[in-house]
């Protein structure tokens, strides 16, 4: 177990190992370890002050996420995403249905010791350092002086602002801030981690980095859930995915088999002369399959992006001829 | 003037701790219904029965599980955000302009300088600060959830009991810096606005600048008033901040072997035949108040006068008040209140001095004073014995002659009929009306030793503790020699003067009232802002703060025998502009109005006890007039603090963890 591993669990008392239930949840004989977070017919419905119904944020949600797996909540604006994140963290009530984050209300303030939360916008308090904010924060989970130090110098070297750290907030970019955010959100090393809009405002190196960490967190044992309007971010860093629309849950399941067209097949190849291409299409006539296209795959926008930066790091100073590729 | 003494500690502390169980429990019904109902519009009315006792449940262990660790974190977290906030700020450049302008309108030249200069900073200090903390509670909270950085804080493992109780002790720990800061000022504000010298008026510092009093009308040549008895000549200081001073020149003749207290202002003395010495001494009589010390240097008609600072401002006087006071009238009947003069009588009760036919006149005002012992007195061998008496007088006589009074001494055994009995004669002196006035009682003190039959077993000088108070009760019987006046005492006007105490921590424990004021409003700005917005928090406290500060008049109001009835029947008799004398037509409905009313007046008067009662954590008056501010009162206001810092914190807890966040 590593340094940080054995800090953290020192500090949070009432978590147990990995895969052990704590003895809150063994009194509950209905509580599975492996289902991190479960809601069930989980309702919210938004009513003003005469309390006439508003908006029907969230329609009978049925969720199981799994013990390790990245969670993605996917869906465009106003389609319920953040309410369920902010349900199960207890910051709303729900109108009806329930929630339960390690087999307890999610109401309840202990389950907190085991949970990492970075919001939209990190909601950070701006005159404090970074250094002091990690230190706020780790103070909120009782954690030794000693400790709590170690853990700050880990993280701030981990999401890389050594050399801002005494910086206030408030001269801080937009990722940096990002970054700093989820620092808090790891300082007690949390079994589930939520993450609403990880990847909100970050350039492309920024959101890499961002998908690179949840995927080491990931492989660390640790549960994910994050919520984007990003397709490509859930798409890549996602095990499994529940597509919501208007409080609605449309689509859920694993995002390979919801991705794979299984009545099409794509074939890449590379240094294929002309005459062979020909070849495959007679043989995919020859079968009553149908050619849609065959020419060389693009890459994304964003891979290519990042082989520019890289290639730029690489070789400082090197320019483009200017002249299309085309 | 006299400040009012307060039940002590023991007396408060069982009907304070049964009113305190009594609110805590209305108060919990009232929450547990006022929840119920919002959680019957939530969860309909199965479910809130869940809802609430879930909550309530939880609460126990939330507050069992509070965590120092996380309170100091929010503390410091709140602290730092109010410091960056300009209120603190704002409110300190205020409180210095106060000072540095507010010296200018400050009469030094009034009869007591050092009431207006201790009322003036107090004051100011206590209406800045309550709404400097009025400010920042109001903002503290809903700002945070405003911004959303609350949303980091609660997703922690934090108690929603730690959010209150953080933010109450960060913005206390900053407003109390605040407010420690502003008393330093205020203490060395006042000290230096007080503090003089003066100078004789004349060529010279010496006795060459005095002149002969006039010893025919004994009146001063400066003020044309009389002199003291043995002065033969007078002189007068320099007029600074707004007063001047007369200086005496007295003639002391004293026993050889009792010479003054003070020597350092004796210009000279001369042995007398039989073992006698008349002493000259100069003395500065008081104005406002104070004096300054006269210091003789040198010897005879040549010798230098030096003024010093002035004395007497700066006073902490610690009362040693009788338990009890009751009354005998003319013919000697035991009662509880003095004589009835008429509008004047009330507060004070009369003692009567008899009339022309009845010259001796048994009426007294009977001081019963216990645990009276020797180790409360700093000089226990001459006594101060400080007295404020009014006077009625049913005849005008000489306006120069004050009305006598006389004072007798007597112990009170613990078996009356076995064990004789102590009784001075009796000690007359002239009463300084309304005036505060100290009779010096020497430790031995003539009088009888009187059997259980009222035999007279012996005679003599007898120890005031050890003789007259021995069993540590004394009675103190005061009575008018003036046939036809009246003297006016309540029990607070008559007290033994144990010693002073240091002014500057007097002081500051003037401060400890404001100190209290301030946290309770803090702890109400949270507590209202867990579910209130900051307009309608900054409406809330200024409403309870103002039933606080007129607590005992809001009270009044609700006394079931008020003129024109409870709230209903008043507004019926508004609107059909009836007479409040006027009895309302008997009827059903009428009936039906007035037990309304007694039920909304019972109400109103249990409601009246959620607001603080300011007046128990005022100080003001202590400092005011100089009397040292009774550690028991302080212990009292800080009890009556915590208990409310209590039960805002509990209101607190209950409207955040019932409130939804992120709604």
């Amino acid at each position: 177990m590593s340094t940080e591993n054995a800090s953290a669990s020192s500090v949070v008392e009432d978590s147990a190992a990995p895969g052990q239930a704590t003895r809150l949840e063994q009194t509950n004989p209905d509580y599975d370890p492996n289902v991190v977070v479960e809601t069930q017919n989980l309702t919210k419905i938004y009513r003003d002050f005469w309390g006439r119904q508003k908006v029907r944020a969230l329609n009978a949600l049925d969720l199981e996420v799994r013990k390790g797996e990245i969670f993605g909540l996917l869906g465009p604006n106003g389609s319920g995403k953040s309410t369920t994140i902010k349900l199960l963290l207890g910051l709303l009530f729900p109108t009806s249905g329930r929630a339960l984050v390690f087999g307890k209300n999610a109401t309840e303030v202990t389950k907190n010791e085991r949970i990492g939360y970075l919001p939209e916008e990190s909601y950070l308090y701006k005159f404090l350092t970074a250094e002091e904010t990690l230190d706020f924060y780790g103070r909120l989970f009782d954690m030794p002086a000693a400790v709590r130090k170690e853990r700050v110098e880990s993280l701030i070297e981990q999401v890389g602002l050594t050399w801002a750290k005494r910086r206030q907030l408030k001269e801080y970019s937009k990722g940096m801030t990002r970054r700093i955010g989820l620092a808090q959100a790891l300082i007690n090393d949390p079994e589930l981690i939520l993450l609403d809009e990880p990847t909100s405002g970050l350039d492309p190196l920024g959101t890499r980095e961002m998908k690179d960490m949840i995927l080491k967190l990931r492989d660390q044992g640790k549960t994910i859930i994050m919520c984007s309007h990003l397709l490509a971010d859930v798409q890549d860093v996602c095990d499994r995915i529940a597509v919501l629309y208007q409080g609605d849950l449309k689509e859920l399941g694993r995002v390979d088999s919801l991705l794979q067209v299984s009545d099409e097949t794509q074939i890449r190849a590379k240094n294929l002369p002309d005459a062979a291409a020909e070849e495959i299409r007679a043989v995919i006539a020859k079968h009553g399959g149908e050619v849609l296209s065959v020419d060389n795959p693009r890459t994304t926008l964003e891979e290519l992006f990042l082989d520019i930066v890289r290639e730029s790091q690489a070789r400082p100073g090197h320019r483009s001829s200017g002249v299309d590729s085309n | 003037m006299v400040v009012e003494r307060f039940p002590d500690f023991y007396q408060w502390i069982g009907p304070g701790a049964l009113q305190f169980l009594g609110i805590l429990i209305a108060a919990s019904l009232l929450g547990l219904f006022i929840g119920y109902v919002v959680s019957v519009f939530r969860h309909g009315p199965f479910e809130a029965f869940y809802v609430v006792a879930q909550v309530i449940g939880e609460a126990v262990p939330d507050f069992l599980g509070l965590s120092f660790r996380r309170l100091v974190a929010i503390a410091r977290l709140t602290a730092k955000e109010a410091l960056r906030r300009r209120v603190l700020l704002v409110t300190f450049a205020i409180f210095a302009a106060m000072l540095l302008f507010g010296g200018w309108f400050l009469n030094s030249a009034s009869e007591h300088p050092d009431r207006i200069y201790v009322n003036f900073v107090m004051w100011g200090t206590q209406m800045l600060v309550l709404l400097m903390g009025m400010l920042v509670s109001a903002f503290s909270l809903p700002e945070d959830i405003k911004n959303k950085t609350i949303y980091t804080v609660v997703t922690k493992p934090v108690r929603a009991s730690e959010i209150v109780l953080g933010r109450i002790m960060g913005l206390g720990a900053v407003c109390t810096a605040l407010l420690a800061l502003m008393a330093l000022i205020s203490f060395f504000f006042v000290w230096r606005g007080l503090s003089h010298e003066h100078q004789i008026v004349g060529d010279t510092q010496t006795l060459a600048s005095f002149v002969d009093v006039d010893q025919g009308t004994r009146k001063s040549r400066f003020t044309a008033r009389r002199v003291s008895e043995n002065a033969v000549m007078e002189a007068q200081t320099t007029r600074e901040s707004g007063h001047s001073h007369r200086l005496e020149l007295v003639e002391d003749i004293r026993d050889a072997d009792s010479p003054p207290l003070v020597a350092s202002n004796v210009v000279d003395s001369v042995e007398l035949p039989g073992g006698r010495v008349k002493y000259r001494r100069i003395v500065c009589l008081p104005v406002g108040g104070h004096t300054h010390p006269v210091k003789v240097v040198g010897e005879g008609d040549d010798a230098r006068i030096e003024l010093g600072s002035s004395v007497g401002y700066f006073r902490a006087r610690v009362p040693v008040y009788a338990d009890s006071l009751r009354f005998r009238d003319r013919e000697g009947n035991l009662k509880d209140r003095g004589t009835n003069v008429g509008n004047e009588w009330g507060y004070r009760g009369y003692v009567d001095g008899g009339s022309g036919a009845i010259r001796s006149s048994l009426a007294r005002g009977l001081f019963r004073f216990s645990g009276f012992r020797e180790s409360l007195f700093r000089r226990p061998d001459v006594v101060p014995l400080d007295l404020s008496l009014s006077v009625f007088r049913t005849y005008k006589a000489n306006v120069e002659k004050r009305v006598m009074a006389g004072l007798e001494f007597e112990s009170i055994p613990d078996n009356p009929e076995v064990d004789n009995r102590f009784v001075s004669d009796m000690i007359t002196f002239e009463t300084n009306e309304y005036t505060l006035q100290t009779l010096p009682i020497p430790r031995k003190v003539v009088g009888k030793l009187l059997a259980p039959d009222g035999a007279i077993v012996g005679q003599g000088e007898y120890d005031l503790f050890d003789d007259y108070a021995k069993n540590g009760n004394l009675m103190l019987n005061l009575s008018c020699r003036d046939s036809g006046q009246y003297l006016g005492v309540a029990r607070a006007d008559i007290y033994f003067r144990a010693g002073d105490t240091l002014y500057w921590l007097n002081f500051f424990k003037g401060y400890v009232g404001i100190w209290c004021q301030l946290m309770i409003i803090i702890a109400m700005g949270v507590a209202f802002s867990t579910f209130l917005n900051t307009p309608v928090t900054m409406l809330g406290i200024v409403v309870m703060a103002i039933l606080g500060f007129y607590s005992q008049f809001v009270r009044d109001l609700t006394l079931p025998d008020s003129d024109g009835g409870g709230p209903i029947e008043s507004f019926i008799r508004v609107i059909t502009q009836q007479n409040m004398q006027v009895s309302l037509q008997t009827g059903v409905l009428t009936t039906l109005m007035e037990q309304a009313d007694k039920l909304l007046v019972w109400l109103l008067a249990g409601l009246t006890y959620l607001a603080p009662d300011f007046s128990q954590l005022d100080f003001s008056s202590f400092l005011t007039y100089g009397y040292s501010v009774d550690p028991q009162r302080l212990i009292v206001a800080l009890l009556i603090t915590v208990a409310f810092i209590s039960g805002l914190t509990i209101l607190g807890y209950f409207a955040l963890k019932t409130r939804e966040i992120a709604k």
